[in-house]
């Protein structure tokens, strides 16, 4: 962090987040839906494009457990997996809805 | 000049003779004349006053009568003359101190349009709308790597890091990434972190939706979380000329320890 008052420096200003900040999961209540999040990753050589359901499945965890506030996916970006037919949804057997 | 003097030749030659009726003047003139030539002035500058003076007699003989009347309107249309002048000097002084006024005025916008184009201050960011979320198109021929970085201040004594070490992503695409923390002593220690983001001007186009920073987050003695950061990169940034060769962005945490009765001033964030 640029302490000094030099104009000519481009400074990065952290910014808050949208949405504010996660309740920590103390009782570890998600941490199955981490642990397939990380699985996929790991799999997929890290590509975040291919484990986007298993990345909104643990965010729904985590308003299932008032770990954060409700809110409809389509704000949170994944809108493109909700439009994809619910035979996705099928598929995957979510313990969750 | 050279046209008039040729001109008033002509006619001084024509009126030569009326000429001679005065000689007392032209005959002061002449010695004035003379008096230059022997001073250092400069035969030129001589041949010049010359040939004026010479001029200054005639138009005055072409007059004839109102003589004075027009010494008298050039006098007044002289004054007349100036006084327009000075108007017109006053009121391009006028106008350029209400435009430097008005210029000041219209500064704040104009710094802010400047603020936008360069990224500097960061505060005065364009696009950054929550709503963009919603409607944003993934730019999927971008491909980003996102380098995920974990640092704790040498007093706090949380063990923090990152669960991946990298994260392939397009812009405009909602990433999830994650990061442990573990408290290894017998105490709670409540911690409060920043990041960072590097390359800077990258920066203003990381909107994080999540994390977990600038808020207290107390851990107790030997407790494990993990701490999701819930993130995404402007689809504009593959539009920014200057992040065309930006392919990998860092993002790294700092945590800090929260002390009783000590507030970091935070950007903008407010306390409930």
């Amino acid at each position: 962090m640029s302490t000094a008052m030099n104009f000519g420096n481009k400074s990065f200003k952290p910014r808050p987040p949208d949405k504010g900040s996660f309740p920590l999961d103390h009782f570890g209540e998600c941490k199955e839906f981490k642990e397939k999040f990380m699985k996929c990753l790991k799999n997929n050589s890290y590509d975040n494009s291919q484990c986007r359901l298993q990345s909104k499945d643990y965010l729904e965890c985590r308003m299932e457990h008032q770990l954060m506030a409700k809110e409809p996916l389509e704000k949170l970006g994944f809108k493109d997996i909700m439009d994809s037919p619910l035979s996705q949804a099928e598929k995957n057997d979510k313990p969750l809805n | 000049m050279v046209i008039i003097s040729g001109v008033w030749t002509d006619l001084r030659t024509m009126l030569l003779p009326p000429c001679l009726l005065r000689p007392h003047a032209s005959s002061m003139l002449s010695q004035c004349v003379q008096s230059l030539a022997r001073c250092h002035a400069g035969r030129t500058l001589h041949s010049q006053t010359v040939h004026f003076l010479q001029r200054r007699t005639l138009p005055v003989h072409l007059q004839g009568r109102g003589n004075r009347g027009h010494s008298r309107k050039s006098k007044s249309q002289e004054q007349e003359d100036t006084k327009t002048r000075n108007r017109t000097v006053l009121t391009y002084i006028a106008a350029a101190g209400v435009g430097m006024i008005g210029l000041s005025y219209a500064s704040v916008p104009l710094y802010r349009l400047y603020c936008q184009a360069t990224g500097l201050g960061g505060a005065a960011v364009a696009g950054h709308d929550t709503s963009v979320v919603e409607t944003m198109k993934p730019v999927k021929e971008r491909v980003l790597k996102v380098l995920f970085n974990a640092d704790t201040h040498a007093s706090m004594q949380w063990n923090f890091r990152p669960q991946q070490t990298e994260i392939y992503l397009v812009p405009g695409e909602t990433a999830l990434a994650f990061y442990r923390a573990k408290n290894p002593t017998d105490k709670p220690i409540i911690g409060i972190s920043t990041y960072n983001v590097v390359p800077f001007e990258a920066g203003q186009y990381f909107n994080k939706i999540q994390c977990f920073c600038f808020e207290e987050q107390r851990l107790n003695p030997h407790e494990e979380v993990d701490m999701p950061v819930f993130f995404y990169i402007d689809p504009e940034f593959d539009e920014d000329p200057r992040m065309a060769r930006v392919n990998t962005i860092t993002l790294s945490y700092t945590f800090f320890e929260a002390k009783e009765g000590q507030s970091l001033p935070l950007p903008g964030y407010s306390y409930k």
